[in-house]
């Protein structure tokens, strides 16, 4: 219990900090929202409308920065984001909410299959050190996942979606479809999450492979591994109970990381495929000096980060008596 | 997951992605709109139907924000929905009466009256009248937010007479008419009035008076529908638009070489291959608008040296640069300031070859040394123990200006400039242009109906302001007085005459002081594919600026029926 109390500890005082860093931080970038419009625009805008979208985005407010901060902080706590610069005049909740279903449920999806699929292959692997699992696997998910996203992510386009037309190439759902909850639409979504999944699957797991097979080389020398292959256990009884088990507890923490992480977008993805999501939410903003939206994006990163972790730690406990006696 | 990919992989941002809005009249500037009508085509035999799909890469997932006025996503629908008085013609220099059918100048050019249209409605059923234009107007006034042409700037009243509008101007500004009358859309008084806050007013379903009507946004797709009671008779021929978003220009482009959608204004590498592939339907061309310059800082060393100036726009070789940075699609620019061959009427061809500023590295190395530089180590040129080397200021994230710029510091180190690239954010980059902390920038110019609108951007010292301060144009810090009672005299008269002799007295200061070195001419970017829909744009027949200018579009959209 004193162990779970000192973690939410830790984690209200990291909430603090990262909550007044991502306060400070985009207010210590040179330029401001309305100057960074006139660039996203390119020449485009007469340059009369810089004074209108200073009026407009409240830039050179009387405010003082201390001020400002009460403010934020008060806003924070009441989940009021006000509204979007980049995307004026939307508010920041709704920008946040079109974007973050998609992320979720596809950053979600994909972290899961690939940690799982990374851990059985890396725990195979070491199992059967040098056979064919291992002589090939982690070395192709290595070298792929040292591919560029870019290339790779066009490539499969070009393959599927151009030459094969299995796959749609963007997008995602059909152009023109509605978004609603009928099977029509829940199948093109899948259809079009398919390429996008793939890529990322393929690309992320070869970290897991690898981190778990040597976890696992690890483990397979211990003296209870010996023992249980002298007591004549079942070898899959060994591999996944004696072995795997201790050696999945370090990645535990990698995973909860990156289910935290899934919050911040699969900015690359989003691009290759045009496929929604806040990854790019995150460029546009910073791009932008969208400081309403960048702040609410990164406290939602921090929040599910901390909270993940937190998560994790709690689990660890849980499953490792050793930091239980501690 | 993402912030490994995030630095993994390089950020890729939207090359050029916007068409540049400058509507380039060239011509007659703003003398008499004739009685052209509208719409003279028959209809008699053209067939209606038919989807428009626009790729016009925007940057960003669509937010449904169509308010024309502030600074929301909007582009992709203006002209479309939202209309102005008057339609500025890029190419053939004339004024197309619009929502008003007719205007003129009166007490000294200091009072313009329009005469509104009759017969028009709003796409919900309602009139549209004079009320509505000097509502908008006054809305404008009242709210500095949504101003963003600065017709306040200039305007002093806006007043109804029965179905006249009048403006009354505080000054004689005859230039501005291309935004008051061509770029400023009207909306309708009886939705507005009732907005609490038009500035924070997101309008994701237009009421106005275009040829389209939105009738779905997601952040996926914009449909507009044909406006059934558009005031121009059996207009638009065309049954409905689409317009997908893209976050950038690589799958924009892809969509658009699958022949998904047939009018496209993005940077294409190698369009021939990439886009055409052969294929006779699929076209492009790419009309010049306003210059991509070069701004030496008038006010530090070495900028402030008319001979280095000079020098280093002779040591450019502007088609190379373009080669390099743009497949050679941008054309090189002229040191006159004159975007050829948009403006050529305007073109003063034998003092340009007077001066002859084309590709001439020796005649650059030849004129720093009569200007008492000499070469030191590495073959750099210096001055009284003051080497000459500066800095470029240029963008990170446009790979083409990236390319562009190392090609600029390659020929300036041949005629002993030290030249170093510092490529930054593109707010960075503006704003250490507009307060002055540069030697060299690559940046845009602004454009218009005609070179007078460049020209007051980049000289009019009304625009600049002292080192430390933000210049809203005139970035160089320009200050000659000879300069300025130009562009003012240009700014009070209505004769083609007197405007052609100004214009060519400003390219003479041009080529003789180099204030600025123009290095490409910014194009409208324009691919089209006709299998299903004709009336576009074409090279032989530009009725209008081609791409996806606003509310030029509106005139391609007017024109395109089924084969």
């Amino acid at each position: 219990m004193a162990v779970i109390i000192r973690r939410v500890e830790f984690f209200l005082i990291t909430l603090w900090a990262a909550v007044t860093i991502n306060f400070i931080l985009p207010r210590m970038m040179p330029g401001n929202p309305a100057e960074a419009m006139m660039a996203h625009f390119q020449g485009r805008l007469n340059p009369a409308a810089l004074h209108a979208l200073e009026v407009a985005f409240g830039v050179n407010t009387k405010e003082t920065i201390w001020q400002q901060y009460v403010q934020y902080l008060g806003d924070i706590v009441h989940f009021k984001f006000g509204i979007s610069l980049s995307n004026f005049p939307v508010p920041v909740m709704h920008v946040v909410m079109q974007a973050l279903p998609w992320t979720l449920t596809l950053a979600g999806v994909t972290t899961v299959i690939s940690f799982l699929l990374g851990t059985l292959i890396g725990m195979i692997a070491a199992w059967r050190r040098g056979g064919i699992a291992d002589n090939l696997m982690p070395p192709v998910f290595v070298i792929i996942s040292a591919l560029p996203y870019f290339w790779l992510g066009l490539i499969c386009i070009y393959v599927f979606a151009v030459t094969l037309h299995w796959l749609p190439s963007g997008f995602g759902y059909d152009e023109g479809g509605n978004i609603n909850l009928s099977w029509t639409f829940i199948h093109q979504a899948i259809t079009h999450a398919i390429l996008p999944a793939l890529t990322i699957i393929v690309t992320s797991i070869g970290g897991w492979i690898l981190t778990m097979r040597n976890n696992m080389i690890g483990t397979l020398s211990e003296d209870y591994v010996r023992m249980a292959r002298a007591k004549g256990l079942h070898p899959m009884r060994i591999m996944i109970q004696y072995a795997g088990r201790n050696a999945i507890l370090p990645n535990i923490t990698g995973f909860a990381m990156a289910l935290g992480f899934v919050v911040s977008g699969l900015l690359l993805t989003e691009i290759v495929f045009t496929y929604p999501g806040v990854g790019y939410l995150f460029l546009q903003a910073v791009a932008a000096e969208d400081y309403p939206l960048m702040q609410a994006l990164f406290l939602f990163v921090t929040i599910a980060v901390l909270a993940a972790v937190l998560l994790a730690d709690v689990a660890n406990a849980l499953l490792d008596p050793r930091i239980r006696a501690r | 997951m993402s912030w490994t990919t995030l630095t993994r992989g390089r950020l890729a941002v939207p090359i050029v992605t916007f068409a540049l809005v400058a509507a380039l009249l060239s011509g007659t500037g703003l003398s008499g709109m004739g009685a052209r009508a509208a719409s003279s085509r028959s209809h008699a035999n053209v067939k209606y139907g038919g989807t428009v799909v626009l790729d016009n890469v925007g940057g960003a997932l669509w937010t449904c924000g169509l308010n024309p006025y502030n600074g929301a996503n909007n582009f992709i629908t203006l002209g479309f929905t939202y209309e102005t008085l008057v339609y500025d013609d890029a190419l053939n220099g004339k004024i197309q009466p619009w929502l008003a059918s007719g205007y003129s100048w009166s007490n000294g050019n200091k009072t313009l009256t329009f005469t509104i249209r009759k017969g028009v409605t709003w796409n919900d059923g309602k009139p549209f009248t004079a009320a509505d234009v000097v509502y908008t107007f006054r809305l404008l006034r009242r709210n500095p937010a949504l101003d963003g042409n600065g017709d306040w700037q200039v305007l002093k009243s806006v007043s109804r007479h029965g179905n006249n509008v009048v403006m009354n101007f505080k000054k004689v500004a005859v230039p501005d008419f291309y935004y008051v009358a061509g770029q400023t859309y009207i909306v309708p008084q009886h939705i507005w009035s009732k907005i609490k806050n038009p500035v924070t007013y997101i309008d994701s379903k237009p009421v106005s008076t275009g040829p389209m009507v939105v009738s779905k946004c997601d952040q996926q797709d914009i449909i507009m529908m044909r406006n059934p009671h558009y005031w121009q008779k059996g207009k638009p021929y065309i049954k409905e638009l689409r317009a997908p978003a893209f976050l950038d220009n690589g799958p924009g482009n892809q969509y658009l070489a699958q022949g998904k959608a047939n009018w496209g204004c993005q940077y294409i590498p190698n369009v021939n291959t990439y886009y055409v592939q052969g294929n006779s339907n699929r076209h492009w061309y790419y009309a010049p608008g306003s210059d991509v310059d070069l701004y030496p800082n008038n006010s530090v060393f070495p900028t402030n040296i008319k001979a280095v100036r000079e020098a280093i726009s002779l040591a450019i070789d502007r088609r190379r640069v373009s080669q390099l940075g743009v497949y050679g699609y941008l054309p090189p620019a002229d040191q006159s300031g004159i975007v050829l061959p948009t403006y050529s009427s305007w073109y003063d061809r034998s003092l340009a070859k007077h001066y002859n500023y084309s590709y001439n590295p020796s005649k650059a190395i030849k004129l720093l040394e009569s200007a008492g530089f000499k070469r030191g180590a590495g073959g750099i040129f210096q001055k009284n123990g003051k080497k000459l080397s500066l800095t470029i200021l240029g963008v990170a994230g446009f790979s083409d200006w990236v390319a562009e710029l190392q090609q600029i510091q390659n020929e300036l180190k041949a005629v002993g400039i030290n030249a170093t690239v510092s490529n930054l954010s593109g707010d960075t980059q503006l704003s250490d242009i507009q307060s002055g902390h540069y030697q060299l920038a690559y940046y845009f110019t602004g454009g218009g109906p005609s070179p007078y609108y460049e020209m007051h951007y980049v000289l009019d010292s009304g625009l600049t302001a002292p080192i430390g301060s933000t210049a809203t144009g005139d970035y160089e810090r320009w200050r000659n007085s000879a300069t300025d009672s130009l562009l003012n005299r240009y700014a009070q008269t209505t004769s083609s005459a007197t405007q052609h002799a100004i214009i060519n007295e400003l390219q003479g200061i041009m080529l003789k002081n180099v204030p600025v070195i123009p290095v490409l001419e910014g194009v409208s970017w324009y691919q089209y594919d006709t299998t299903q829909l004709v009336g576009w744009p074409t090279r032989s027949n530009e009725y209008v600026n081609p791409g996806c200018n606003t509310p030029d579009q509106e005139i391609i959209l007017l024109h395109l029926h089924l084969k």
